[in-house]
């Protein structure tokens, strides 16, 4: 009986609780911003202009709110009326007529408006810069290395001469002649060991100039417009062949045209990010690149866009493999199922790109020798039925699997013809 | 000698200092006309083709159809304001009836890598260039998914936004051929159609 008691009481002081929660709650600016975004959102932003004009302030250049209601209600009926102010607005914005939406009380576009006024102008205060940028500052040690070692020389040397000096004090004391002093480059020790290192230094930078000829890793030129695989594809997670498109299935992997960029950039105007660091240590405005695509675009931000006015950018090209070989990139990444990052190293992270691997026939065949063929589930080699009979069987080892060599991929004529 | 030292030092400094490590230059090749191609290829320059007498035109002929591609739609682009051709384009039937299990594997990879940046893998609007606003991108993209006016919309429509832009969305003609267009049409509307048996059977189960 106590026990139901105390359960009544639970329950209705919960009810009450709830009760008053309810009654106090009306239709607020949080309730606008999930209205604005569902209605609004697609089409204006509060402080920019998209598809439609930015909405910051619309209270104020509607002065009569029944006005303003049955224009977001229905644009279309109210530019009947004959308003001059819906009609200019109508003509500027290229006659894109706005969506109906009959269903939206006063209510729901008051708090709308709230949310809209809610909203602060960008710029106002942007914190957390500072700490990224000291964090960018630390890191290279080399110098203070490169210090270290100049002064731990000097005070060897110096420590060499006082060591001579100090003989040459002791021998004077006791009577012992020095011999006459051999000068340095004439001793010919000294020189046999000059020689012998200035050989090996030497033969070591030929050979390896030798062998780097005509090899560029690491190369890293500068792109007309700084352009970061990092943001693209590490941070916001774009997929490689949004703008590869030809990587699945020819040759090229194909460098995205400017109507690509401006698929996402029509609306994305300003870089917001982490901020932005050229391999020299320049800082980055990013908002600045991206006004530099508008520019090939022949894009003005708040008008449509006509893609037909846009230049090609002219990228600069990075890999490059010389005249007698043959490289198809879908062979590789459709057929082989090898990922971009194997032969382009951690894209995703580079700011700037550089060649990663050397891109020599060593490189190549080393690869071609090591690599297993995905056998399993590819049509694509469902040719070679002896294999996949030996595999069965375990002839073949299936651990071992099947290499690239085992199907041809080291002979001449593969890539030389 | 000791002259000879501090030479040999500040040289050794100045070699240290001057020495960046970022590659600016490709460096040099040992048969520049092996290394580099004498063939017009790919992203070469064509814009000097004409003076050296050389006909060539990086376009097909007009109204030619790749193999395998499917045929033209032959509803063009509506002028600015104007929304005939748009409505017309409801009209128009998917030429996919029904999705294989491979191709319907392929429409999935297909809209993962064009749509889901934006419309998200749930196909809720909610890509990684959105994330409920965080993201960089202004607006809202549509759900595709639980939508009335996109469950609603005929394919012939959705084809017209790929084929075309809409809104804020460009075009992504250049992206995807027609029959994969199609393909992922097909895909979004078999989403919507269990989004919705799935929104029924729950209902039904209450």
């Amino acid at each position: 009986m106590q026990s139901t008691y105390r359960l009544t009481r639970y329950f209705v002081s919960t009810f009450i609780l709830f009760a008053g929660f309810f009654a106090g709650f009306t239709v607020k600016a949080q309730d606008g911003k999930t209205l604005f975004q569902t209605n609004c959102a697609s089409c204006h932003q509060v402080h920019k202009k998209l598809t439609g004009p930015a909405l910051a302030g619309v209270e104020e250049r509607w002065p009569n709110k029944k006005n303003l209601y049955a224009w977001i209600r229905n644009s279309a009926a109210f530019l009947k009326t004959g308003d001059a102010y819906a009609n200019n607005l109508y003509n500027e914005y290229n006659k894109v007529a706005m969506t109906a939406f009959p269903n939206l009380t006063d209510q729901e576009i008051d708090a709308m408006l709230a949310y809209i006024k809610s909203v602060p102008a960008p710029g106002a205060a942007a914190p957390g810069g500072a700490a990224v940028a000291a964090a960018a500052q630390e890191g290279d040690n080399s110098l203070l290395f490169g210090v270290l070692t100049l002064i731990l020389a000097v005070v060897a040397l110096t420590l060499l001469q006082v060591n001579s000096n100090l003989k040459k004090m002791a021998d004077e004391k006791e009577g012992i002649v020095p011999e006459k002093p051999v000068s340095f480059f004439r001793n010919k020790s000294n020189i046999a060991f000059l020689s012998i290192i200035l050989f090996l230094i030497g033969g070591y930078y030929t050979t390896k100039g030798a062998m780097n000829l005509g090899r560029s890793t690491d190369y890293q030129p500068e792109q007309p417009i700084y352009y970061s695989h990092k943001v693209h594809a590490g941070i916001n997670q774009i997929n490689c062949q949004y703008c590869h498109t030809g990587v699945y299935q020819g040759k090229q992997a194909t460098i995205p045209s400017v109507n690509v960029c401006m698929n996402c950039h029509q609306a994305i105007n300003e870089y917001k990010g982490e901020k932005l660091y050229s391999e020299d240590g320049k800082e980055i405005d990013g908002t600045n690149e991206i006004k530099k695509l508008y520019k090939y675009a022949g894009f003005v931000e708040g008008k449509p866009w006509d893609p037909s006015a846009a230049k090609p950018i002219e990228w600069v090209r990075i890999h490059n493999l010389p005249d007698h070989v043959y490289f198809n990139h879908a062979q590789h990444v459709n057929a082989g199922k090898v990922a971009c990052q194997t032969c382009h190293g951690e894209i995703q992270k580079m700011g700037e790109v550089k060649q990663f691997s050397n891109l020599s026939m060593g490189w190549c065949v080393n690869c071609h020798r090591e690599t297993k063929v995905q056998f399993k589930d590819n049509g694509f080699y469902s040719i070679y039925e002896k294999y996949h009979q030996d595999l069965k069987t375990g002839k073949l080892d299936s651990t071992r699997g099947i290499t690239v060599e085992k199907i041809g991929g080291t002979e001449c004529q593969k890539c030389h013809y | 000698m000791s002259k000879n030292i501090s030479f040999l030092l500040l040289a050794s400094a100045l070699v240290l200092v001057s020495c960046s490590d970022v590659k600016r230059q490709p460096g040099s090749v040992y048969m520049p006309d092996m290394a580099y191609s004498r063939a017009y290829e790919s992203y070469a320059d064509y814009s000097n083709l004409a003076q050296k007498n050389i006909n060539y035109t990086g376009t097909p002929v007009a109204g030619a159809i790749a193999r395998g591609e499917d045929l033209p739609f032959h509803i063009p682009m509506d002028a600015p304001g104007d929304t005939t051709n748009y409505t017309a384009s409801k009209a128009v039937k998917n030429p996919i009836v029904s999705l294989t299990d491979v191709e319907r594997k392929e429409a999935e990879r297909l809209y993962l890598i064009n749509c889901g940046i934006c419309h998200g893998a749930n196909l809720n609007g909610n890509g990684p260039l959105y994330k409920d606003g965080a993201g960089p991108y202004p607006a809202k993209p549509a759900s595709l998914v639980g939508d009335a006016k996109y469950e609603a919309m005929p394919d012939g429509q959705m084809f017209y936004s790929l084929a075309y832009g809409k809104n804020l969305m460009g075009s992504y003609a250049s992206q995807l051929s027609r029959k994969q267009r199609w393909m992922i049409i097909k895909y979004i509307k078999d989403k919507q159609q269990e989004g919705k048996a799935a929104a029924t059977d729950t209902t039904a189960k209450k």
